[in-house]
């Protein structure tokens, strides 16, 4: 479907850069044979989800206008037949964090997500938008609400307002996941776990036994469900 | 609006310094985000791509300076 879009129009306009630096006869260019075309992509989420604000320098920042061109090319690529999402995330942006996670869901390409070292705060909602999510066995995960002080941006905020984007965060992942819904408030709201905070810390098989992530594993676990899921999406059996 | 698990001072830390200026640049078919050096110098500071080829091409890897960029 996609294949009759001209893609020597395209290859010509990706090279014009590199033919200039070419040109200045400076930089090493590949001269090796391309590698084999690998049938999965990786998304790495890692730092701060960046949203509507641009963080300061020290952040480390997955920006959301990166991101979702990059999924969008994913998903119209017939080449690319699954994509692993790799979350090491402290949360970020609710708004930038909930538009990854509905991208993710709604797309065709199967997804896998692997939570390694820390899928925190906004970064549930993400591992749970892939078709099959994977924590490794140290990675962890807060579960915490969205703090009314100190974390309200530019706009004055009610404790209403607040309300609301709590309960989209809550709802997303009860929607896909199989964690309760009154587990994950409990959990949310628990108090003695967290120093400065309510929450709760799950570290890899507990987020897999309260059922909002569906396997501990690694990547191999991880690729090894994207190839499944694959064979699965050949006979029509996914979405 | 944000929900992270960092204290917002740790967030905000820095807010008021000018950000490193960076451009993105493409090298060999790759995306990458790059730090101007003047001199008609670039470093690469990260590559821009989810495929996992990209991240294996030796001219990418962040801390490469790439010469020949116009800045």
């Amino acid at each position: 479907m996609y294949e009759d879009l001209e893609p020597e129009k395209v290859s010509e306009q990706e090279a014009s850069p590199l033919q200039t630096i070419k040109e200045l006869g400076q930089m090493g260019t590949p001269s090796s044979p391309p590698v084999e075309e690998l049938p999965f992509h990786c998304l790495t989420i890692i730092g701060q989800i960046e949203g509507h604000m641009v963080l300061p320098p020290r952040n480390k920042t997955t920006k959301y206008e990166h991101v979702i061109p990059q999924l969008v090319a994913i998903e119209q690529n017939p080449k690319i037949k699954g994509l692993l999402v790799v979350l090491n995330t402290v949360g970020g942006d609710i708004e930038a964090g909930l538009a990854i996670a509905e991208m993710l869901k709604t797309m065709k390409t199967p997804v896998v997500s692997l939570v390694l070292g820390g899928g925190h705060s906004i970064g549930a909602p993400i591992a749970v938008a892939a078709d099959h999510s994977v924590i490794s066995e140290t990675a962890t995960m807060t579960i915490h609400p969205i703090r009314l002080s100190g974390l309200v941006i530019g706009v004055p905020q009610t404790y209403e307002y607040l309300d609301k984007m709590q309960e989209r965060v809550i709802r997303f992942i009860v929607q896909h996941s199989r964690v309760a819904e009154d587990t994950l408030r409990e959990m949310m709201f628990r108090t003695g776990e967290l120093v400065r905070d309510v929450g709760t810390v799950l570290v890899g098989s507990e987020a897999v036994r309260v059922g909002l992530i569906d396997e501990v594993g690694g990547v191999g676990t991880a690729l090894e469900r994207l190839s499944k899921l694959v064979a699965q999406d050949r006979q029509g059996g996914v979405h | 609006m944000l929900h992270t698990v960092l204290p917002l001072e740790d967030v905000l830390e820095g807010i008021e310094e000018e950000p490193r200026p960076t451009m993105q640049l493409m090298l060999g078919g790759v995306t990458v985000e790059a730090e101007p050096l003047g001199d008609f110098q670039a470093r690469v500071v990260r590559v821009l791509s989810t495929d996992p080829r990209h991240f294996l091409e030796p001219h990418c890897q962040p801390g490469t300076v790439i010469h020949g960029v116009i800045v």
